[in-house]
């Protein structure tokens, strides 16, 4: 059985698209990253399948029952750990009182331990907390009842990275327990050692989805580097010689070159990293920096730029069966 | 935790609630015990200036008797009914409450708190319920400690009062402060914003004390019936010692329903705040 699948799940907001014609299945023990910029319809995808929101066309199955009809959806909710991307807790309580009321509508196996995991200050009130502590208030209560499937929505907004490894390890143990993930995030690194396979959602419709590995083959390193002198260490130095390279070396795509000495250049690189090593090697570095293309430059290299496009996609698409989406 | 160990859902979510008003029911209670025994002490004043008080009355419109409720302010009855029960406890305190109710579950749904409460297994019918509950301590405090100000009050200005008439005075309004309570919380659940929940809640009450009290001489007073304030009248209880408890059982029912009605509707509610 499917942990969560959606099929065809619509939401508008009056005449306002929240997600459009969303179908995707995350299977049993999956860890499934929800992918796309703020605004691209994440929170609205979750929301809906966690029953606050009803569809306006299609349909979802959470742990096999259906989020629409609240006597069947209840016993899935005890099974479920829910992190909503922006916890409105009340300011005037403490971490406890909060916990407490959790605890007394959902249960609890492991709270204490999480508590002290996270080095959880309790006994303030939340409005004292930082936003860090705030979401470990929230993360605390969405892990406490070792629920089966964890629903996370920008889980690691507001946390620091010995926090983030943290979070990771706490998924990572849960789904080696048995436990099925679907989180979001705008941002891909966040959630890449996490994932198992992506979904990429862009203006409420669901552009693709793929195994992390190969979006990432795919999506390229940035790479950004100050060459020095500007020409190879033979001395010879002739203006366009660094794009003259680059264009040499495959895989090179949005190349960019300033001026001066040593010059800034930038491109993103989807060859072979000898080629690139080697590349390098020929020239005097005066600075280097790689590191995951962003999501963003991901969608335009992929998807298209204009909503126009992705509008006459789907102009189409019949509303009785879920039409395919993605390239 | 054994799942059977755990309370119902509407419980834990009215303890939650409750908690969280404490400070604000002391300081509540602190502030109008303060209020009752100013008023009582310029009772003694008043009442020796040689005034003949009840011609004083007589001379009102009868519109603005029916307004204050006022039979007569000669006594310390009557003068306790009309300045401090018919203000503070029908108007003060009753507005107070449709105001607390309405910001209670929009404000939830607002700040996405009720997203955190319903991912877990409660139906939103223990939701409505346990919100509306989670009211219920302020109206038992407030009319449980406020009586026995008053008693020591009056007793402490040299007068005697009818302690029977002093609880009963609290006892109906009960039934009247949950009503105006569930007057917010149904606002609460109409409107998605707390500030506009809250404001209509306040109105509501106040438009149909307004209403109740201006139809009450004329021909129209039946239609006087859908206000909260035609089924609690202090003067009647603390002068005449005219107890409606048919009055007190239609609030309560009335409660009742309105919470039913908020349950009904929130069960079909998106939570968009």
């Amino acid at each position: 059985m499917a942990a969560l699948q959606l099929d065809g799940l619509t939401r508008y907001y009056g005449d306002v698209r929240g997600i459009e014609n969303v179908s995707l299945t995350v299977e049993e023990g999956e860890v499934f990253g929800f992918l796309g910029p703020n605004g691209a319809g994440k929170t609205t995808t979750i929301r809906t399948c966690m029953g606050f929101l009803s569809p306006t066309d299609g349909s979802a199955r959470v742990l096999g029952r259906d989020p629409t009809d609240e006597a069947e959806f209840l016993e899935a909710r005890r099974r479920i750990g829910y992190l909503p991307s922006d916890p409105g807790l009340d300011p005037d309580r403490t971490g406890a009182a909060y916990l407490d009321l959790q605890t007394d509508l959902k249960g609890e196996t492991r709270r204490r331990e999480l508590v002290e995991r996270f080095g959880l200050p309790e006994d303030r009130r939340i409005g004292d907390l930082s936003r860090g502590n705030r979401q470990k208030v929230a993360l605390v209560s969405a892990f406490m009842h070792e629920p089966d499937l964890l629903v996370l929505d920008e889980p690691t907004a507001g946390l620091d990275p010995l926090l983030q490894e943290e979070f990771n390890a706490l998924v990572e143990e849960a789904v080696a327990d048995g436990a099925t993930a679907f989180l979001s995030s705008h941002v891909l690194s966040e959630v890449q050692t996490l994932c198992d396979r992506v979904g990429i959602v862009r203006n409420g419709r669901l552009a693709t989805v793929e195994r992390v590995d190969d979006l990432l083959e795919r999506a390229g390193k940035r790479v950004r580097v100050a060459v020095s002198g500007a020409g190879p260490r033979a001395g010879e130095r002739t203006e366009g010689r660094v794009e003259d390279s680059l264009e040499r070396l495959t895989g090179t795509h949005d190349v960019r070159v300033g001026d001066g000495d040593p010059t800034p250049v930038s491109f993103t690189y989807t060859g072979a990293y000898d080629d690139l090593v080697a590349w390098l090697a020929e020239r005097p570095i005066a600075n280097l920096d790689v590191r995951d293309a962003p999501l963003e430059d991901v969608f335009l290299r992929f998807y298209g730029e204009t909503d126009d496009e992705a509008d006459d996609e789907s102009a189409g698409a019949g509303s009785g069966e879920p039409a395919g989406v993605g390239p | 935790m054994n799942p059977d160990d755990r309370p119902p859902a509407w419980l834990a979510i009215a303890r939650y609630e409750a908690a969280g008003r404490r400070r604000g029911t002391a300081v509540l209670t602190g502030l109008l015990s303060a209020f009752v025994v100013v008023f009582l002490a310029f009772f003694p004043a008043f009442a020796d200036s040689g005034i003949d008080m009840d011609a004083y009355v007589e001379a009102f419109p009868p519109a603005f008797r029916e307004l204050f409720g006022i039979i007569t302010i000669a006594t310390v009855e009557g003068f306790l009914a009309v300045e401090f029960y018919q203000f503070a406890w029908v108007i003060l305190v009753g507005l107070y409450l449709a105001y607390l109710g309405g910001e209670t579950v929009a404000a939830d749904v607002e700040s996405r708190r009720m997203d955190l409460t319903l991912a877990g297994p409660v139906r939103r019918r223990s939701v409505v319920v346990g919100t509306f509950l989670g009211l219920v301590p302020l109206v038992l405090v407030l009319n449980a400690v406020l009586p026995v100000v008053a008693y020591l009050g009056v007793l402490g200005i040299g007068e005697t009062i009818a302690a029977e008439r002093l609880i009963a005075v609290h006892a109906l309004a009960v039934p009247y402060h949950l009503a105006c309570a569930a007057i917010g919380v149904l606002a609460s659940v109409l409107f998605g914003r707390a500030g506009i929940a809250q404001r209509v809640a306040l109105g509501t009450v106040f438009a149909l004390y307004m209403f109740e009290s201006l139809t009450a001489l004329t021909d129209y007073d039946w239609l006087g019936a859908i206000s909260p304030t035609a089924y609690y009248d202090p003067s009647a209880i603390l002068v005449n010692a005219e107890y409606d408890w048919v009055g007190g059982g239609i609030l309560l029912v009335g409660s009742a329903a309105l919470v039913a009605l908020a349950v009904v509707r929130f069960e079909r509610a998106d939570l968009t705040g």
